[in-house]
C-alpha cells in the first residue's frame, strides 16, 4: 500500500468512468479547484470529464514538520464530471470500494459542506464525506464559477490523498505514508516542510511580495485587455499565490485581507465574463 | 384510505429536513382541505435522504348537490306559463327532461334550472396535482441545481414513492414518475424495497437497514447512550441540538464510545467540548460537571464488531486535540490587552468602524448603565471586561471555533489573573444566544452584554439596515430578544429610551440615519420584541397590550404589568372596572384638557369621587414607585363604586359649562392616572368583539 497506488487505482477508476487523466498543473495553487482544467472547463456548455492529481499549497498551514496531521503542500485527487451524473454517489461510493475499503464496516457520512472559493468567485452546495468521522472528500455541486452561474451543473469531487491513505494505511503520522515501496513520504517531503515553513512565516521578502502581487495584478489587467484570458487567469493564480504567502507573514490586516481577496475576484470575474462571452457567440 | 409519500433524496442537512417537514405538513393540510379531501392522523417522518409523509385520507370527496341556472324566468316561462324554446333550448343542451326545470331564486332575481348531484373527484385523482404542488413548493435555506435541470431544490431528487389504499397514485415529480419501490440503506443494504402500505414501508426498510421514524431513532440512541455511560458512571454534557441534528444525519444509528489521552484533559472543558462537536459530532461525556477522556458518536452503521469505527474517530480526535493544544498554547504567549490592540483592523461593520471603535464606546456605555442602575462596586469590573470583551477575536482559538467566542476570552482572562468578576463578564457577554440560553449569571456580565447587544442594534439600525421577513443578517432580533430577557431576569429598572439615546450619542456623527428617526424605530422594533417575549410566556395577547399602552421606556414594568392584569383578570372586580375605564375614555375622546376645581363640585357624588380619587392616587403612586403594579391595580379599583355612584347621579355633561368642564377634568385626571397602570382600551371583555383573533 502507497499513495502511489493510491493514484494508480483512482487513475484507473476515473478512467474507466471517461475522465482524461490530465497532468497536474505547473502552478501553486490553493486548490485542484483552482486550475485551468476545472476553472475553464465547468464555464462553457460542453460536457467534460477530468481527473487529475494536484499539489495544493497553503503556506498558514505549515508546521515545520512537526504536525502529523497539517502540511503546507498536500496533494488532492482532482474529478470534475459535467454534467453531473444522476447515479454520482453511487459512482463515488463504488470508487471507495475500488481502493479496497470495505464499507460495511464503517462509517461513512455526507455531512452538509457547502464549498466556496471568494478568490475565484466561486461555490457550490454539497458535503464533506467523513470515514469514521475522518474528511476523505469534499463532494461538490457547483453553482457558481468565476461569478457566473453554470449550466449544465459540474460535481466537483476532491479526495485528500494523504488524509485517504491515512486511513487505508491505519496511520497516525502523515510521514509515516510510504510513497512508493522505497519511497517514504519522510524522504520526499519532511526536509520540504520545514525550510517552507520557515519561509512561509519567517523569511520570505514582504516588500518583494507586495510588488509581485501589484505587478501580476497589472499585468493580469493588461492581458485581459488584449483577450489573452489564459495567461491572465495563470497571472490571478500568482496574485493568489503571493497573497497566501503574504498572510501567513502577517503582513496583512483584516480589512486589507477582504480588499485583497476582492481584487483577485474581480479579474477573475471578468476573465469568465469574457471567456463565456466569447463563447456565446463562437 | 392510508396515504403514503416517500420523496428519496441524497443526504439533506438537517435544518432542511426541518424546514421541510413543516412545509409538507402545512402544505398537505391545506392543499386537501382545498380539496375537501378529509384527513386524519397526517404526520411527517425523515431520514437524511427520505422525506416521508403519511396519512389517513377519505377515498374521495362527498357528492354534492349541485344548481344549474339557465335563462331568466321572464325569459323561459310564457304567460301562460309554458316554457319557452328558450328554456326547452337549454333542458335540451343540459340533457335533463323538461319536467326537472324548476324556479331557482339568485340574488339576481329568477331564473329557470334544475338540480344534480355532482359526483365528488377522486382522492387518487385529487392527489395527482396536490402531491407535485405541495412537493414543487417546498423552500429550503439554500437551494441548489444538479445535471442539467433548471429545477431547484436542498439536494438531488432520485425517487418518489407515492401510494393510496395499496396503489401507486399515478403522479410525477419533475419527471420523477411515482412508484412504490425505494432503497434500503445506502451501504448495508442498498436494494429495492417495495412498499403498497406504511407497515410493509416500515418493516421493508428495518429489514434494509433504515430505521425510518426518527422519534424510534432519537428514542434508540439515547437508550443506547444511556446504557453504554451507565457502567462509567457518567453522562453526556447536555447537548439537545446536536442529539437533534444526529438522529437526523443516520438511518441506522449505532452509539459509539470512545476514548481519547488523558493528557488532553488539561485543555478546558469548553475547548475540549467544542473540538469534539464541531466538525465530528461528538458528544462530551462528563461525570460531575467536569470531563472525561471519553466521547460518544453516533454513527450510521449496523454495528462496529472490529471497534474500526471507533479508532477511527478516536484517531480523528486525537488530530484534533493536538491543534486545539497548539492553539491554547499559542495564544497564550499574547496578553489579551495587547492582542486587543490589533481590533482596530477588524471591521465591525463597514459604516460602523473597527472593533476597537465599539469596545471604546462599550467602555462610556458599560460605565452609563452602572451609573444608571447606581451599580458603582460593578463599574469598574465592566469597563475593564469592555476593554478586553472582543480581544479573543483575534486568537487562533476563536478563529478556528468561532462559537467560543467570549468564553475563550474569559478562560484567556482568568489565566492572566484578572480578577474574577472581569473574567466571567469576559466569558459570558455573548450569552444569552436564545430564550433557553441563560442570561449572564454575573452583574458585570449582564451589564457588558447589553451594552454591546444594545450598541449593535442601535448602530446597524442607525445606518438604515432593518430585519424584515427571514432576513436579519446581523442578528437584530435575537440581540434584542438578549437585551429584553437581561433586563427581565435581573429585573433591571432604568430609563430603556434614555439609553437608547445614549447609545445613539455614543456613536456620534457615524450614523447615516436621522438620529429621531432611529430612535424610534429602535423603539418600536423593541416593543414588537417585547409584545414577542410576553406572549411566549403565555400571557393574553389583549392584556399584553394593555400593558404596553404606557410605553417601553421601563422594559420590567410592562412584564409587571401584565402580570398584575393577569393576575386579577378573573377578579370579580374586574370585567365592572374595565368597561368603567372604558367608558370614561369613550366620554373623554378628543376633548381638550380642563382643570379640576374642588370648589365647582355641585353634587355630594362628585365630591366623594375626587376625595377618594385624591387617595386613591397617593396610594397607588406609592405602589407604582415601587414597581407594585398588582397592588396599584387593587388600590384603584377601589375607585369603582364612586365612579358608579358619580356616573348614576351626576350629569356630567351640564349646560354650564364651567361645571361641565370640571366634570370633565375630574375624569381625565383619573384617565390620567390609568394610563400609566395601563391602556384598559386594549382589553377584551365578555360580549366585545375581539380587536384580533
Amino acid at each position: 500500500m502507497s499513495l502511489q497506488s493510491l493514484i494508480l487505482d483512482l487513475h484507473a477508476f476515473w478512467a474507466g468512468q471517461g475522465c482524461y487523466l490530465a497532468p497536474t498543473y505547473d502552478l501553486e495553487v490553493g486548490a485542484g479547484t483552482m486550475t485551468p482544467d476545472t476553472f475553464f472547463r465547468v464555464l462553457d456548455k460542453r460536457p467534460w470529464k477530468v481527473g487529475y492529481v494536484q499539489p495544493s499549497r497553503r503556506p498558514d498551514d505549515g508546521r515545520y514538520g512537526d504536525n502529523p496531521h497539517r502540511v503546507q503542500k498536500h496533494f488532492q485527487y482532482q474529478v470534475i464530471m459535467k454534467p453531473s451524473p444522476q447515479d454520482i454517489q453511487d459512482i463515488y461510493v463504488r470508487s471507495l470500494r475500488s481502493l479496497g475499503v470495505a464499507l460495511e464496516d464503517h462509517d461513512l457520512r455526507f455531512d452538509e459542506d457547502n464549498w466556496e472559493s471568494p478568490t475565484i468567485g466561486a461555490w457550490g452546495v454539497g458535503w464533506q464525506v467523513l470515514l469514521d468521522g475522518l474528511e476523505i472528500t469534499q463532494f461538490t455541486y457547483f453553482q457558481q464559477c468565476g461569478g457566473i452561474d453554470l449550466a449544465p451543473v459540474p460535481v466537483e469531487i476532491t479526495y485528500g490523498l494523504e488524509r485517504l491513505e491515512m486511513f487505508l494505511e491505519q496511520k497516525d503520522d502523515i510521514y509515516d505514508l510510504d510513497w512508493s515501496a522505497d519511497v517514504s513520504y519522510r524522504d520526499l517531503r519532511f526536509r520540504e516542510e520545514k525550510e517552507f515553513s520557515e519561509y512561509n512565516f519567517n523569511a520570505a521578502n514582504v516588500p518583494a511580495l507586495r510588488q509581485g502581487f501589484n505587478a501580476s495584478q497589472k499585468e493580469a489587467a493588461r492581458m485581459i485587455e488584449r483577450g489573452l484570458l489564459l495567461p491572465a487567469y495563470d497571472l490571478c493564480l500568482k496574485c493568489s499565490h503571493q497573497f497566501n504567502l503574504l498572510d501567513s507573514r502577517g503582513a496583512i490586516s483584516v480589512t486589507e485581507r477582504v480588499k485583497m481577496i476582492a481584487q483577485i475576484r474581480a479579474l477573475v470575474n471578468e476573465i469568465a465574463r469574457r471567456y463565456t462571452a466569447g463563447q456565446e457567440s463562437a | 384510505m392510508e396515504f403514503l409519500l416517500e420523496l428519496l433524496t441524497e443526504e439533506l442537512p438537517a435544518a432542511h429536513i426541518r424546514a421541510a417537514r413543516e412545509q409538507l405538513e402545512a402544505g398537505f393540510r391545506r392543499e386537501l382541505e382545498a380539496a375537501r379531501l378529509a384527513v386524519d392522523g397526517l404526520r411527517t417522518l425523515a431520514t437524511p435522504r427520505r422525506l416521508v409523509v403519511a396519512a389517513d385520507i377519505a377515498s374521495g370527496q362527498a357528492d354534492r348537490e349541485q344548481v344549474v341556472t339557465g335563462p331568466p324566468l321572464a325569459v323561459a316561462k310564457a304567460a301562460d306559463g309554458s316554457l319557452t324554446p328558450a328554456a326547452k333550448g337549454f333542458a335540451r343542451a343540459q340533457g335533463v327532461e323538461e319536467d326537472r326545470l324548476e324556479v331557482v331564486r339568485t340574488s339576481r332575481g329568477e331564473y329557470i334550472g334544475f338540480r344534480r348531484t355532482a359526483k365528488g373527484a377522486s382522492a387518487e385523482e385529487l392527489l395527482r396535482d396536490i402531491v407535485p404542488r405541495v412537493l414543487g413548493s417546498l423552500a429550503f435555506p439554500k437551494m441548489m441545481r444538479w445535471a442539467d435541470r433548471s429545477f431547484r431544490f436542498s439536494r438531488p431528487v432520485h425517487g418518489l414513492l407515492c401510494v393510496l389504499g395499496g396503489r401507486i397514485v399515478p403522479t410525477s415529480f419533475e419527471g420523477f414518475e411515482a412508484g412504490d419501490t425505494t432503497v434500503g440503506h445506502r451501504i448495508i443494504s442498498p436494494v429495492a424495497v417495495t412498499a403498497a402500505t406504511f407497515a410493509d414501508y416500515r418493516a421493508g426498510l428495518e429489514a434494509r437497514g433504515v430505521m425510518v421514524d426518527d422519534a424510534e431513532r432519537k428514542a434508540v440512541i439515547l437508550s443506547r447512550i444511556e446504557s453504554s455511560l451507565a457502567p462509567l458512571g457518567a453522562e453526556l454534557l447536555p447537548d439537545p441540538a446536536l442529539l437533534d441534528d444526529l438522529t437526523l444525519n443516520v438511518e441506522s444509528p449505532l452509539v459509539v464510545l470512545g476514548g481519547f489521552p488523558e493528557a488532553y484533559l488539561s485543555l478546558p472543558l469548553e475547548v475540549l467540548s467544542t473540538a469534539m462537536r464541531e466538525g465530528q459530532k461528538l458528544f462530551s461525556v462528563v461525570r460531575d460537571g467536569k470531563q472525561l477522556p471519553y466521547f460518544v458518536g453516533v454513527a450510521d452503521a449496523a454495528g462496529d464488531p472490529k471497534g474500526l469505527i471507533r479508532a477511527g474517530h478516536e484517531r480523528v480526535l486525537r488530530a484534533r486535540l493536538e491543534d486545539a493544544r497548539f492553539f491554547w498554547d499559542q495564544d497564550r504567549k499574547v496578553p489579551l490587552a495587547r492582542r486587543a490592540a490589533g481590533l482596530k483592523d477588524v471591521v465591525f461593520q463597514e459604516n460602523l468602524g473597527s472593533y476597537d471603535d465599539k469596545v471604546q464606546r462599550l467602555k462610556k456605555l458599560c460605565a452609563y448603565v452602572c451609573d444608571k442602575l447606581e451599580w458603582p462596586k460593578v463599574r469598574k469590573d465592566a469597563v475593564e471586561a469592555a476593554a478586553l470583551c472582543k480581544a479573543d477575536l483575534l486568537t487562533d482559538m476563536v478563529k478556528e471555533f468561532s462559537g467560543l467566542q467570549g468564553r475563550m476570552g474569559g478562560l484567556y482572562a482568568r489565566h492572566e489573573g484578572y480578577p474574577a468578576a472581569v473574567c466571567q463578564a469576559v466569558y459570558e457577554h455573548y450569552q444569552p444566544q436564545s430564550l433557553e440560553d441563560p442570561s449572564p449569571a454575573s452583574a458585570a456580565g449582564a451589564v457588558l452584554s447589553l451594552a454591546d447587544k444594545l450598541d449593535s442594534i442601535v448602530g446597524v439600525m442607525g445606518v438604515g439596515i432593518l430585519p424584515s421577513g427571514s432576513s436579519d443578517p446581523f442578528g437584530l432580533r435575537r440581540n434584542a430578544q438578549g437585551v429584553c430577557k437581561i433586563i427581565l431576569d435581573r429585573k433591571l429598572r432604568f430609563s430603556f429610551v434614555r439609553l437608547v439615546d445614549k447609545v445613539l450619542s455614543t456613536y456620534g456623527e457615524r450614523l447615516s440615519a436621522d438620529r429621531a428617526a432611529a430612535k424610534k424605530a429602535c423603539l418600536e422594533f423593541f416593543e414588537g420584541r417585547v409584545r414577542y417575549l410576553l406572549e411566549k410566556r403565555g400571557f393574553r395577547y389583549d392584556l399584553i397590550g394593555a400593558a404596553l399602552g404606557p410605553g417601553i421606556d421601563r422594559i420590567h414594568d410592562a412584564l409587571l404589568r401584565v402580570e398584575a392584569l393577569d393576575g386579577l383578570k378573573s377578579s370579580p372586580q374586574f370585567e365592572p372596572f374595565i368597561l368603567m375605564a372604558k367608558r370614561v375614555n369613550n366620554i373623554l375622546r378628543g376633548l381638550p384638557s380642563s382643570k379640576v376645581n374642588p370648589d365647582l363640585f355641585a353634587e355630594k357624588e362628585e365630591r366623594e369621587l375626587h376625595a377618594i380619587f385624591s387617595i386613591v392616587r397617593t396610594n397607588a403612586q406609592a405602589m407604582l414607585a415601587r414597581g407594585d403594579y398588582a397592588r396599584a391595580q387593587s388600590i384603584i379599583f377601589k375607585l369603582q363604586p364612586a365612579l358608579n355612584a358619580f356616573f348614576d347621579k351626576v350629569l356630567v355633561m351640564s349646560e354650564d359649562k364651567k361645571i361641565r368642564q370640571n366634570r370633565l377634568g375630574l375624569l381625565q385626571s383619573i384617565q390620567k392616572m390609568l394610563s400609566v397602570i395601563a391602556d384598559y382600551s386594549q382589553v377584551v371583555v365578555e360580549g366585545e368583539r375581539p380587536a384580533r383573533p
